[in-house]
């Protein structure tokens, strides 16, 4: 388990809605590039080697289209690179298309780590007494898509063993994914439902019920959720002035540089490299502990001698 | 393995019709236009492209547009100019062809891509649909009166006074109608 998740999942929540908040609806490049870095950083802490080359392999032609989309669609700006029918292809819009990407992507990232660190325990027992119906709904969502990626490989290497599909052609293979995903989805479906009935065969979401959990508000936490909020109140007293506008059509604009701005950036850079540091932190303590370890024991071992 | 085949080669198909059915053009290219010199036995038309309302409506226009180079302190972004009318040019002919010869932005969306079969101006000189309140946008008038039809769709006859307007609110000015209350 990673040092980020032990943190009280009330903070969690609350850091996690706010960074993909605000890289959702602030539109600075600089804010955004924030975001992705911090996001980038922390997702490839949580994952294995496997995943971080799965996870490079999937966004960076995803982030190539979605920039590459929005320059066919959209012919503003001043600087024409080309015409396509008629229509301006602009560089403004080329770069507004790679702003989009960076974040949706920087989005999708934090979304990542978001699953992995909140679990659905910790779901449950934000929301389980509030509103235990939406809790329960939102956790199985969550599990859902991991869920149907590994009975999809169940379902399909069930089918191979039987000798299906077994042909080199890529037509047969998506046949075959076809009649994989409707196998799967079937049965995802059914398993939902009866998730459901036997949660409230076990009296879930009754009047009482209670849900067990070992999360205690520690000082830690406490100090941790002064400084997320402060950060947040910084960077929310630094873009009230409008100070971190930023538009691309018709030309782009020149970036805020001043006093305000550049508080902004930094409380808001620290805010997004959060979570990436505490775990750096964490890292080499647990190395120095280690190495202390080690240390006692060759010292143990030559008093012996 | 056939079939895979036959895939790629749809694919590829598909690929091309689509690369050749669309015209690239390089910047010069599309500027390098020739519009025909005015002689006495020519058929003219007067087009004027105006941004008054824009003005009018100052404080709702975008920030990044609160520029003399986009919305001219005279209201005019072209002002009335005789252009020669060949035969069978719709509106949206004359004003594309000014457009081109003089330098000013101009995207439009095509008669393909919407269901009333006539292009659409989305924006003239970089001021867009939208871009001074949630009523404004491109229209346009044929001797003071608007005609039924898009602007793709208006064949014009010689002498005709074309004007594309800018309006805030949905037109009310030219079209002589009330819009509710906004």
């Amino acid at each position: 388990m990673k040092a980020f998740a032990k943190i009280h999942p009330f903070v969690l929540m609350i850091y996690f809605l706010t960074i993909v908040t605000v890289s959702m609806f602030v539109s600075n490049p600089v804010i955004k590039l924030l975001s992705l870095a911090g996001a980038f950083l922390f997702s490839f802490m949580l994952t294995d080697k496997k995943e971080k080359l799965e996870d490079i392999k999937f966004y960076l032609p995803l982030a190539l289209l979605i920039a590459v989309t929005n320059p066919l669609f959209s012919h503003n700006g001043e600087t024409p690179l080309f015409f396509m029918n008629g229509n301006a292809v602009t560089l403004e819009a080329v770069f507004y298309g790679i702003d989009i990407s960076v974040m949706i992507i920087s989005v999708m990232l934090w979304f990542k780590s978001c699953n992995i660190i909140m679990s659905s325990d910790k779901l449950i027992y934000l929301f389980g007494r509030i509103m235990p119906k939406t809790a329960l709904i939102i956790s199985m969502a969550i599990r859902f898509i991991p869920m149907l990626k590994r009975r999809i490989n169940e379902v399909s290497r069930a089918q191979k063993t039987m000798g299906l599909y077994s042909v080199q052609s890529y037509t047969d293979r998506l046949h075959s994914l076809v009649r994989v995903i409707s196998a799967v989805i079937g049965w995802s479906l059914e398993g939902a439902v009866e998730t459901s009935r036997s949660m409230k065969s076990r009296g879930y979401a009754l009047k009482g019920h209670t849900c067990y959990s070992d999360y205690k508000f520690t000082g830690k936490d406490t100090a941790i959720l002064s400084v997320f909020i402060s950060l947040t109140a910084l960077a929310f007293w630094g873009t009230s002035g409008g100070c971190l506008r930023f538009y691309f059509y018709p030309v782009i604009s020149e970036l805020n540089t001043d006093f305000r701005a550049v508080v902004t950036y930094s409380a808001f850079g620290v805010l997004a490299f959060f979570p990436f540091l505490f775990e750096v932190e964490e890292n080499i303590r647990w190395t120095y502990y280690r190495s202390k370890i080690s240390a006692l024991r060759t010292q143990e071992q030559k008093s012996r001698l | 393995m056939k079939k895979d085949f036959l895939v790629i080669f749809t694919l590829v198909l598909l690929a091309a019709v689509l690369i050749m059915g669309t015209d690239f053009q390089s910047v010069d290219e599309y500027y390098l236009t020739h519009i025909s010199d005015i002689k006495e036995d020519s058929y003219t038309v007067t087009l004027t492209i105006s941004c008054k309302e824009a003005l009018e409506n100052y404080d709702r226009l975008d920030e990044a547009l609160k520029n003399e180079k986009y919305v001219p302190s005279d209201g005019f972004i072209l002002k009335p100019t005789k252009y020669v009318l060949r035969k069978g040019d719709t509106a949206f002919d004359v004003l594309y062809r000014a457009a081109r010869y003089n330098r000013i932005q101009l995207e439009f969306q095509g008669a393909e891509k919407n269901s009333f079969g006539s292009n659409y101006i989305k924006g003239i000189n970089y001021l867009y649909e939208f871009s001074c309140g949630e009523n404004s946008g491109w229209i346009y008038t044929v001797n003071g009166v608007p005609p039924n039809f898009g602007c793709s769709q208006y064949v014009l006859k010689d002498g005709d006074k074309l004007d594309f307007v800018y309006t805030c609110s949905l037109g009310a000015s030219v079209l002589n109608f009330k819009t509710n209350g906004r």
